[in-house]
């Protein structure tokens, strides 16, 4: 009888994205994860190669550390250099848009950064916050911690959900743009994960040393994990709200055909961005990572270019 | 984009666009060859790591505590000293560091790193203690940086012919120590007659 009555207290347990399998669209979550595996890997395989580079000089940490025994392994690298926040791929330089805002904001404008920023810029442009769905190296970490939180919810541990207010996010990319303009200091790659975690992965392949800067991660998984899903890239991330900014005109995004679709809400669950493409509330946030179309029971979903009339909704708020 | 958004949007580019921009961030530590000058460097390195991962002695690093200058690179010249191939000047995407050639008569005119400040009451001849000349015989530009004079053949130094790559701090003897490299505080100067 009592037992009766504490299950019938216990409250519901929300529908986790986990819980949800993938139908459709799997090629595109194929190509998503394939690609996503490829440039995550290049955070760590990059400085692996290039210690190899510096041990093959006679530098770098003692042939007998860790590190070097498994750099000695690789082959010779290709013309590659740098990762994830400004790669040499050949002779192609690339910035990440998200960091050049804050150069040229304190050194004015320059054709030198502007070309490397600019491959980046005209995917954002197209893709929206594409990088975030598709590059972050920190998405194997919000991917541990959505999985977390499945298991803490099988095992009846609550975790909180707060809906904290996407604008948020612009507040933090404003704020750090004008903690550089009066500190003169670059305070965008202090608070975003690609570079906090690109200089982590370098830091420990070639000094063997934890940086502090870790510590925002680690803050921002364990967010993730009890407080926001997701929180972090949704509601705090500046990179993700210079992306979302750019990208919020971007033509190529996720529609709704309405015949097909049932209103199971199963797209609005499965969204870790907290976009509804249920009823059709996509905006500047959509990282395309495709998941809402693989999650459609009926394949209502999908990536397309858009009519300008489906534009107006870009930004609004959730 | 709703008006709103877009009203703040723009408010907000004017206002970062007005704000006056200040380069308080100068740090005394060694910057890598080329850097611009204190403040400027700050302003203009956005933390890629490149400079420190093309360098083959692996002597630029970045600082693992939390700071403002934690995603700028820099030289401790007494854990390693550089050898003044100017790799780094090359890879920089954002030009922090400007692009030089490792031509010796260009690094010397274009590079200071930092001062050498000999500490003479530690250094083997300046104490009567034997000839060492190790500065010396590893300097890159050898009578001009520095120079030897009396029967110990004691190093003298000449700041404002020396690049600071710090080689001499990093070969004078581990008792000795008597050289390091202090920071310029002070912008690179423009490129001298030798």
């Amino acid at each position: 009888m009592a037992e009766s009555t504490a299950q019938s207290v216990r409250p519901r347990r929300a529908l986790q994205p986990l819980d949800i399998t993938l139908r459709h669209g799997k090629r595109y979550q194929r190509a998503r994860v394939a690609f996503l595996t490829f440039s995550v890997s290049l955070t760590f395989v990059l400085p692996l190669w290039h210690l190899r580079a510096a041990v093959m000089d006679g530098a770098g940490p003692p042939l007998t550390s860790p590190a070097v025994g498994l750099a000695r392994l690789l082959p010779a690298p290709p013309a590659w250099w740098g990762a994830p926040t400004s790669l040499r791929l050949w002779a192609v330089e690339l910035i990440d848009p998200a960091l050049a805002l804050g150069v040229g904001l304190t050194r004015g404008f320059s054709f030198s950064w502007l070309w490397a920023a600019l491959p980046g810029l005209l995917l954002v442009a197209t893709l929206g916050r594409f990088f975030c769905g598709w590059a972050c190296p920190y998405l194997p970490i919000l991917a541990a911690s959505n999985a977390a939180r499945w298991f803490l919810g099988r095992f009846g541990v609550p975790t909180a959900d707060l809906k904290v207010p996407r604008r948020t996010a612009f507040v933090v990319l404003v704020g750090a743009l004008f903690a550089t303009a009066f500190t003169g200091a670059q305070v965008v790659p202090l608070l975003y994960p690609p570079a906090l975690l690109g200089r982590a992965g370098f830091g420990f392949v070639f000094f063997g040393a934890l940086s502090a800067g870790l510590a925002l991660v680690v803050g921002a998984f364990v967010f993730d994990t009890f407080v926001s899903r997701a929180g972090f890239c949704r509601a705090l991330c500046p990179g993700g709200a210079a992306f979302s900014v750019v990208g919020a005109l971007s033509p190529l995004r996720v529609v709704r055909e309405v015949p097909k679709c049932t209103d199971c809400t199963v797209c609005d669950v499965v969204c870790n961005l907290g976009q509804r493409p249920m009823t059709d509330k996509l905006d500047g946030g959509c990282e395309r990572c495709g998941k809402c179309i693989a999650s459609c029971p009926t394949q209502a979903l999908s990536l397309r270019l858009a009519k300008p009339s489906a534009l107006r909704g870009a930004l609004e708020k959730p | 984009m709703n008006r709103r958004g877009m009203i703040a949007a723009l408010a907000a580019a004017l206002a970062l666009g007005l704000v006056p921009k200040r380069s308080r961030a100068a740090s005394k530590k060694l910057r890598p060859p080329g850097a611009l000058p204190p403040g400027a460097f700050e302003q203009a390195c956005i933390g890629c790591y490149r400079c420190a991962e093309v360098c083959p002695t692996t002597c630029i690093e970045f600082p693992t505590g939390l700071s403002l200058d934690a995603a700028t690179p820099f030289i401790d010249t007494a854990q390693k000293a550089c050898v003044l191939c100017m790799k780094c000047t090359q890879v920089c995407p954002t030009d922090a560091l400007q692009k030089l050639s490792d031509d010796r008569e260009e690094v010397f005119r274009s590079v200071r790193l930092g001062r050498p400040v000999l500490e003479r009451s530690r250094c083997l001849p300046w104490t009567g203690q034997g000839v060492c000349r190790l500065c010396f015989l590893v300097c890159p530009y050898p009578n001009r940086a520095v120079e030897v004079v009396g029967p110990q053949l004691a190093p003298l130094f000449h700041a404002d012919a020396c690049v600071g790559c710090g080689l001499c701090e990093e070969a004078c003897p581990d008792g000795a120590s008597a050289i390091t490299i202090e920071p310029l505080g002070t912008p690179v100067p423009a490129a001298r007659k030798p």
